[in-house]
């Protein structure tokens, strides 16, 4: 529509928002809890002069800055780059709306930098005190981040007021940001400390300082743990109705919230049965790599949940899946999809003159007067720029194809003309009766027949 | 024929946050900033991969030193890459998007690039740190791997930020790569003439920067150094200084004689843009000339005449940043005028992050005054 769409062929441009996201979120979240951990627990062990502590502290801290500050900063900003890519109108929404919020994050992940590095390689050279004060700085300034972070994406889910006054509180203080900084905070607190069984079970073979670190972990573990249900809780409460009826009604995201309850369970039932009955077993690092590793599973699921429930907004009420405003869709479905976005008039203008009018505009009279092959490519168009966000066309990602698997043109039209009333989960239809007839077209061509061999036989057409 | 004033939507929701001149004021600084780690990986790493196999004895311990510090460079580096990124799509969105999606893949691609550039360097100043001469050569050959994949971004980035400008290649970089309408995200801006001493000017500059921070680590961070190898950091500054700017020179002549449209030229080569011109070109000489004259002087170069020299590079790159930030608007003239664009200004907002700026970057001045305390003190106890 108002961009140039990028097909990503079986996957789809937005999936690769959610690989890298996903990926993001398991060290983001870590470099937030593990931050905190490292600022109480080196003012701790520099208050009880425990030098094997803050030896062990100090390899973490390597191990810390290494991951979050490489890692971290590069794949955070690349969900920058493929959000650009993939959902450029969201993120023009998002960018004009939250630019300060954005810039005030800024500053607090500059100051994570900075305290990150003096915090690691001034160890042993700051006295003890300021060097205390600056990984609080760290711990406090990721803290933030996580905050402001957390609210404009909570802002994607509910806009809150901001559809009717348009202003920045209303969208930053939207009725999700709460329930989403509090699930994340315990989601960073607890990964942490996952991050730190699976490091100190590897590196740490003293059975005295391992029991200290055991102990000292597993509180903030218990009380992200807390924090997360609390959290969830929220989110499910304040969840808009179509997002809570998606959670119901889409079989893949069943499945989901399945494996995130079963995943989070396992994780509370081993620190229930491992730190806190067994306190030995979490030295093996089997044990701990197991435990981290349902801690992943659970984040990545509920990151994926996150962002599946909005379908079919990329923001709540505010930008559709297919690339346009809410507000746009009556306009666009009047005028025409082809001749609304800016790129698919000019691909039309350029490839099938015959179609426009002499003031320049695609006369929808006569799109139904192209030969077949053409009305299936001009289709195809349709298909990408309206469809492609959330279906691959063969194979790959919910495949379109496959879903209108021995359709009749008939029934393609009727879903077509009724797309958001068939699936509340995908956006309306936003094109004039002839450019629908152009997307029956395609799909009739793309769609496999019916599989052969099957019984009874096709009551109406007596195929098999 | 499609005409690329087709391809510019005028009709993208909601106003600009911010007034005009906030946003270009910090699209330009955060470039400015960004350019300074940026240049030092850009060109500081392949030239410290080059003193290590035909270095003196002191070239391969300034190669050395700048590895070493190279991983907190390049953390601030991508950290200043964000202001301007975040601001070029505040008031450039029309144009950044497209040209990006055009080249997907290949802008996609900086970001796994950068993760095994950014890993290379850790190895790298590691294994120099731990193992000295003694690093094996395939943790030197991923010092060269890192080099290499750092210049190929700032290839791809250049790709990037000349299609933003060359809109009239956007119809047939789009209708070649396409399927449906819909890009493919392979294409690249290599035919057009600007790309390549963009790239190579880009280049100069960074070897300029390089020695610049010869100079100012030698005085500022190099105190275990040896005296012989401070006094030496002088030379070589002045070398490294000159061989950029002639490159920046050539490079610059090229891209704004040979390739800028006429348009442009009209602009940039009379008043008022002239003068900017002339600066930006001219002012290289200044610094160089700083570093003949620390050259000349007898002993190491002293700390004030170090942070002279810093500055006056910073004041090179920020000339470097506000040239091009008018080249940047003399391109889009044809298709849009960010003047025009509505301007909701979300006051509030703006005010609290200066304010968080303001503390931010006092914040951080204390703290990097602590490690100066410290450092000081680790100097005065060596000497």
């Amino acid at each position: 529509m108002h961009f140039p769409w990028w097909y990503v062929d079986q996957l789809t441009a937005p999936m690769l928002i959610a690989a890298i996201s996903v990926i993001h979120v398991l060290v983001a979240h870590y470099a937030v809890g593990g931050g905190l951990f490292l600022a109480v627990e080196t003012t701790y062990a520099y208050r009880t002069k425990n030098g094997d502590y803050l030896a062990y502290l100090k390899r973490h801290a390597k191990f810390f800055v290494l991951l979050t500050v490489a890692f971290g900063a590069i794949t955070g900003a690349g969900i920058w780059w493929t959000i650009g890519l993939a959902s450029p109108l969201a993120t023009q929404v998002l960018i004009r709306t939250f630019v300060f919020a954005w810039a005030t994050e800024y500053v607090f992940f500059l100051a994570e930098i900075v305290s990150a590095f003096v915090f690691y390689y001034y160890w042993g050279r700051l006295p003890e005190k300021i060097h205390a004060i600056i990984v609080w700085i760290y711990g406090i300034s990721a803290w933030a981040s996580l905050v402001i972070i957390a609210a404009i994406t909570a802002f994607m889910l509910d806009p809150g007021n901001w559809r009717a006054d348009h202003d920045f509180w209303s969208a930053l203080l939207n009725r999700q940001a709460l329930p989403q900084i509090i699930s994340r905070t315990g989601g960073a607190l607890l990964l942490s400390s996952l991050y730190v069984y699976l490091h100190a079970a590897i590196t740490i073979k003293d059975a005295k300082l391992h029991a200290l670190i055991e102990s000292r972990s597993t509180r903030p573990a218990l009380l992200g743990a807390v924090f997360i249900a609390l959290g969830g809780i929220l989110w499910y409460v304040f969840l808009p109705p179509s997002a809570q009826a998606a959670l119901v009604a889409a079989p893949v995201l069943n499945v989901l919230m399945a494996l995130l309850f079963v995943a989070t369970g396992i994780v509370f039932v081993l620190l229930f049965l491992g730190p806190y009955r067994n306190p030995g077993w979490i030295k093996t690092p089997g044990f701990a790599a197991s435990v981290l590793l349902f801690g992943i599973i659970g984040m990545s699921t509920a990151e994926f949940i996150r962002e599946a429930v909005r379908k079919p907004y990329i923001c709540y009420n505010v930008v559709l899946g297919s690339q346009m405003l809410t507000d746009e869709v009556a306009a666009i479905r009047e005028k025409g999809f082809l001749e609304s976005g800016t790129w698919t008039k000019a691909f039309v203008q350029a490839n099938y003159p015959q179609v426009m009018s002499a003031d320049g505009h695609v006369d929808r009279t006569r799109l139904l007067a192209l030969p077949p092959s053409d009305r299936i490519k001009l289709g195809g168009m349709i298909f990408q720029y309206h469809c492609n966000d959330c279906h691959a066309i063969q194979k790959g990602y919910s495949p379109v194809a496959p879903l209108v698997q021995g359709w009749t043109p008939g029934m393609i039209r009727a879903l077509v003309n009724d797309l958001d009333r068939t699936r509340f989960t995908m956006p309306p239809w936003a094109g004039t009766p002839e450019e629908a007839e152009l997307l029956v077209s395609y799909l009739s061509d793309v769609s496999p027949a019916r599989p052969a061999g099957m019984l009874p036989k096709d009551l109406k057409t007596g195929t098999p | 024929m499609m005409d690329p004033k087709n391809l510019f939507d005028t009709s993208l929701p909601g106003g600009m946050p911010a007034p005009i001149w906030f946003v270009e004021l910090f699209k330009w600084l955060g470039f400015t900033l960004h350019e300074v780690p940026m240049n030092l990986w850009y060109a500081g790493i392949i030239v410290s991969m080059l003193l290590y196999v035909f270095g003196s004895e002191h070239g391969r311990q300034f190669g050395s030193r700048l590895m070493a510090q190279m991983p907190v460079i390049i953390a601030l580096g991508i950290n200043f890459g964000i202001v301007p990124l975040l601001f070029i799509q505040v008031g450039f969105g029309q144009v950044f998007y497209p040209a990006t999606i055009l080249m997907a893949w290949f802008w996609l691609s900086i970001i796994a690039m950068l993760v095994l550039a950014y890993y290379g360097v850790y190895l790298y100043a590691y294994g120099q740190a731990e193992q000295g001469p003694k690093m094996p050569r395939w943790k030197r050959a991923v010092g060269w791997v890192s080099a290499l994949l750092f210049i190929t971004i700032g290839f791809v980035f250049a790709n990037a930020m000349s299609l933003m400008e060359n809109v009239k290649a956007w119809p047939d970089l789009w209708q070649q790569h396409s399927f449906h309408g819909a890009t493919l995200g392979t294409a690249l801006n290599v035919a057009d003439p600007r790309l390549w001493p963009r790239w190579l000017l880009m280049f100069g500059l960074a070897l300029t920067t390089t020695a610049a921070w010869i100079s100012f680590d030698s005085a500022w961070f190099a105190g275990r150094e040896s005296d012989a190898y401070r006094t030496w950091t002088k030379g070589f500054a002045w070398k490294l200084y000159l061989v950029g700017a002639v490159w920046f020179a050539v490079a610059g002549a090229w891209y704004s004689f040979g390739t800028w449209p006429a348009e442009t030229k009209q602009a940039m080569f009379l008043s008022p843009w002239a003068v900017l011109t002339v600066v930006t070109a001219a002012v290289p000489c200044a610094v160089l000339a700083l570093l003949w004259f620390a050259r000349q002087r007898e002993g190491e170069i002293s700390r004030g005449w170090a942070s002279l020299i810093g500055l006056a590079q910073f004041g090179v790159l920020g000339v470097n940043a506000a040239s091009r930030q008018v080249v940047q608007h003399l391109a889009f003239a044809p298709y849009f005028d960010i003047s025009r664009q509505p301007t909701e200004t979300q006051w509030t907002p703006l005010v609290i992050f200066l304010v968080a700026f303001v503390l931010g970057l006092g914040l951080i001045a204390w703290m990097i005054y602590q490690v100066g305390k410290v450092s000081g003190k680790t100097q005065t106890a060596t000497t």
